[in-house]
């Protein structure tokens, strides 16, 4: 599987990424000329420790915060030469996000959270958003639980809504930041279960940012962020191996 | 039902305020207007209580109480010669000084003089046949029971002066209420006198068509003569209302208690709507995040705050007909047309809807990067 995907294109490229905070005296560098490359069919897992740019990292390959320098290759368009409307436009055609809160809506029941997404992004018909709603919560097995609101499901079941809602514009590229933290870890790995299909069954380039190294195992490939720069995999093995679960660590890393 | 109905619906402790406030301000706007409306129709009423289509007077008259002398002769035969008019009439009505019998003292009063047959054009609809009999006794009047007091009598058969000339109170009626000076009803004859009208004079020729629809074109024709002016009956009733509504600048306080009521309004639905949508701050974010445009979530704001005006207005209405209803218990006339309604919700719904354009300045807070920690 991983020999026959690195072979494609990747889809997703970070060339020479810096990007600063504030200036003068109290500059701070968050990321320092990071370059990686993400191919479609693949989850990759960006780890490293709190405040070494992971999320920063992910918000500029998602179009969501201008890097300082460097570029953004997605689909093979530079995402920051893009005006602000036409990288709005590219997100809601290719991008789904996944946050460590769910933040849904309290007063919209599960099918509503993702027919939103179309009906304001697509300006899809009410019943074809109905559908394709029903359709990817079946999937994600909750198709008796349409109808509930988010005060009446559990972290797991909430966390599965927010990946429907992302996948249900069958995107490209598929953005999650921590969405393991706020879940135990039988609920956890349901939702990397997800992840994995998400790349691997529909081709989408998935790039997971988390802490917890339970979830290499099922991932196709690690970057491991230190101090804002890219450092070797093996560092990210020996982080790992530091965790709590070494035993589930897979042997080819 | 839509995404911002649900939300309002499942937040609706949350948008009680500002439905409330929209309610406000609607119900104030009716009932200011409608308390004026009902204030001022009190100048009109011997307009709106006679049977006459035309209303011929001297150039210029401002209000049905302010009539001027006009030559009876030559005003009636200009009238009456018109093709359209089946009946002529005179009428008269004036201010005049009334004396107090007891204790001294004088009022401003305002006497109406009319023919009193059954079927006469000035003739005053609340005026029975057995008050209108009476009235046929030169120097007789009949005037409201609530102005005892105030033109200083006990009740019928109580004589005092009206213009120096004695009148002797033979009946009352109910519910014809005045604002300048009480209302005396009285005939022709007897006006003629309180009014000190001599000579062939009237203040007033009243005019009845062969068909009413023939009103506008009569007066037309009357006014292209310039020696009098001419109004149907519903330009004279609306024109005398207006007048007093202007001159006394009861308008001008409207205006005000209306504006404040509309800015408590928009201030507190506009606050609501700004909390509203900081509280789903994030949910919002996810959205923009995934590239659904910011006017998108504009719209479903704007949405939010005509439902919130909606739902205060079908509040306010019910509210305004019951405190109309006990303003009326207790003796205040609130009259509240068709168009004043529709006027009040059609502001309260713009004040709404202009909350929620200001409410929108939460949403330039929505970033997707606040997100990600």
């Amino acid at each position: 599987m991983l020999e026959e995907t690195v072979l494609a294109a990747p889809t997703l490229r970070g060339r020479h990424l810096c990007r600063t905070f504030g200036d003068g005296e109290t500059q701070a560098t968050a990321l320092f000329d990071v370059s990686l490359d993400l191919y479609p069919g693949q989850i990759s897992l960006l780890m490293g420790p709190s405040g070494s740019g992971k999320s920063t990292l992910l918000a500029i390959l998602s179009g969501l915060l201008h890097p300082t320098g460097g570029q953004v290759l997605a689909l093979g368009e530079d995402l920051w030469k893009m005006s602000d409307r036409k990288r709005e436009r590219f997100r809601l055609k290719h991008c789904g996000f996944i946050f460590q809160g769910y933040n849904l809506f309290p007063a919209l029941n599960a099918r509503q959270q993702l027919e939103m997404v179309l009906r304001w992004g697509e300006g899809a018909s009410a019943r074809q958003a109905r559908a394709r709603a029903a359709e990817v919560l079946t999937l994600l097995g909750l198709g008796k639980k349409m109808h509930l609101h988010p005060a009446e499901m559990s972290g797991g079941e909430k966390q599965r809504v927010a990946i429907g809602r992302a996948l249900i514009k069958n995107p490209n590229f598929l953005f999650c930041d921590e969405p393991t933290s706020a879940l135990d870890w039988a609920h956890g790995e349901q939702v990397i279960e997800l992840l994995r299909n998400a790349s691997h069954e529909r081709g989408a380039t998935v790039l997971v940012v988390a802490h917890d190294a339970r979830i290499i195992p099922y991932v196709d490939r690690v970057f491991y962020l230190e101090d804002g720069s890219m450092r070797e995999p093996e560092a990210a093995l020996q982080a790992a191996r530091q965790s709590e679960t070494p035993s589930r660590l897979p042997g080819a890393y | 039902m839509s995404y911002s109905l649900t939300t309002l619906w499942h937040d609706r402790q949350r948008f009680l305020p500002g439905v409330l406030a929209v309610a406000f301000s609607a119900l104030l706007i009716a009932l200011q207007c409608g308390l004026l409306l009902g204030l001022f129709s009190i100048t009109s009423i011997p307009v709106d209580h006679t049977r006459a289509d035309v209303w011929v007077s001297a150039p210029e008259v401002l209000s049905v109480d302010l009539g001027r002398p006009i030559q009876e002769g030559s005003a009636v035969a200009l009238v009456a010669m018109q093709p359209e008019v089946a009946r002529t009439e005179i009428y008269m009505q004036g201010f005049a000084y009334w004396s107090k019998p007891r204790h001294g003292g004088t009022e401003l009063c305002m006497v109406v003089g009319s023919r009193l047959g059954d079927d006469y054009l000035g003739t005053v609809d609340f005026l029975t046949a057995d008050l209108r009999a009476r009235l046929m006794e030169h120097g007789t009047i009949v005037v409201d029971e609530s102005e005892k007091d105030r033109l200083g009598i006990t009740g019928v058969g109580d004589y005092a002066e009206i213009s120096g000339v004695q009148a002797r109170v033979v009946g009352l009626v109910k519910g014809v209420k005045s604002l300048a000076g009480p209302y005396v009803f009285c005939s022709l004859y007897s006006a003629a006198d309180f009014l000190r009208l001599r000579g062939e004079v009237t203040t007033y020729v009243l005019a009845k068509c062969h068909d009413p629809s023939q009103a506008a074109s009569l007066v037309g024709r009357l006014n292209a003569s310039n020696t009098v002016q001419a109004f149907t009956k519903d330009e004279f009733s609306f024109r005398s209302r207006m007048h007093w509504l202007t001159k006394t600048k009861a308008g001008i306080a409207l205006g005000y208690a209306a504006a404040l009521g509309l800015l408590v309004g928009a201030v507190v639905t506009s606050q609501t709507l700004y909390a509203a949508v900081a509280a789903q701050m994030r949910e919002y974010a996810v959205l923009r995040a995934l590239g659904i445009p910011r006017w998108r979530m504009a719209l479903s704001v704007l949405a939010q705050s005509f439902w919130v005006g909606l739902i205060g207005v079908c509040v306010a209405l019910p509210a305004s007909f019951a405190l109309a209803e006990v303003a009326d218990q207790l003796g205040v006339q609130v009259q509240l047309p068709a168009k004043l309604l529709a006027a009040a919700v059609a502001i309260t719904m713009v004040m709404a809807i202009g909350a929620g354009l200001t409410a929108l300045r939460s949403l330039r807070l929505v970033e997707p990067a606040m997100l990600l920690r």
